[in-house]
């Protein structure tokens, strides 16, 4: 997995590419989400076009960084869920716990 | 002796995340060999990322002096993948329900349910002398004629 990210206002954008399925490209995207709370960035679009399928560890990224967020006043968004992630996220019921969008824009929008 | 054993069916790693790409890579060539669509393919890697992650966590506990083995055998149309840990098994039945109450925000504990939700058939099976095998199946449609017959497709003509 590579993960780039950048700022549209005040909401922090990040785009992970490729799989998310534990070790270190893993922690990569972890750690990024965690900086962003520890630099006071409490709004987050994850953008996941280019992510083929993510797993468990994936989605438990996902809920740490959103729980992190909400108990510091901000909200993680998703942004272009893929039909495999979609149908992971229903699978999990977690599809009722994220906010998701059809575009970047949107999600950004929507803060 | 190398860390990583490969042969064309077989995949033998040290208990780390570290090598996680390289069974998915093994997988990845296996099953486009066998003809197996994206999406089938998808829900099998997702599925064995899913078996190794437990066997090195809660089969292995880490320790890198185990391996984990993960074997292929693809058979008219379907594949059957095992994953086998060194470790001391675990009871099913205490495996909580992840989409249930507070278990839905919890960040792991989704292992086991997205494999089943994934795949046809899983099997655990626990060895006397320690260690787990879970054996998972999945039919798949081909995309293209494989290179064999074994997808249970007349070969190219």
């Amino acid at each position: 997995m590579k993960l780039s990210s950048h700022q549209v206002g005040d909401v922090a954008v990040l785009e992970p590419k490729g799989k998310i399925m534990g070790g270190p490209d893993a922690t990569l995207l972890h750690d990024h989400l965690h900086d962003l709370i520890k630099e006071n960035k409490k709004n987050v679009v994850i953008d996941l076009a280019k992510v083929d399928w993510m797993n468990s560890t994936g989605l438990g990224i996902l809920i740490s960084g959103l729980t992190t967020l909400r108990n510091n006043g901000g909200e993680l968004k998703l942004a272009n869920v893929t039909e495999k992630i979609e149908s992971l996220l229903t699978i999990t019921k977690l599809i009722t716990v994220f906010e998701n969008y059809d575009s970047v824009e949107e999600a950004v929008g929507s803060f | 002796m190398p860390e990583v054993q490969k042969s064309k069916n077989r995949i033998v790693i040290p208990s780390s995340q570290d090598y996680l790409v390289e069974v998915d890579r093994f997988l990845e060539t296996r099953l486009k060999e066998a003809g197996m669509n994206e999406s089938d393919l998808a829900d099998v890697a997702i599925s064995v990322s899913e078996a190794v992650n437990n066997a090195i966590f809660h089969g292995n506990k880490c320790d890198l002096k185990k391996k984990i083995t993960v074997r292929v055998k693809v058979e008219s149309g379907t594949v059957e993948v095992q994953v086998e840990d060194q470790g001391r098994g675990f009871d099913l039945s205490e495996i909580p329900n992840p989409v249930e109450g507070d278990n839905l925000l919890k960040q792991v504990g989704r292992g086991i349910f997205i494999i089943k939700s994934l795949m046809d058939r899983l099997d655990f099976s626990f060895a006397p002398e320690g260690g787990t095998i879970l054996k998972m199946y999945k039919s798949f449609q081909t995309t293209r004629r494989s290179s064999s017959s074994e997808a249970g497709l007349p070969l190219a003509e």
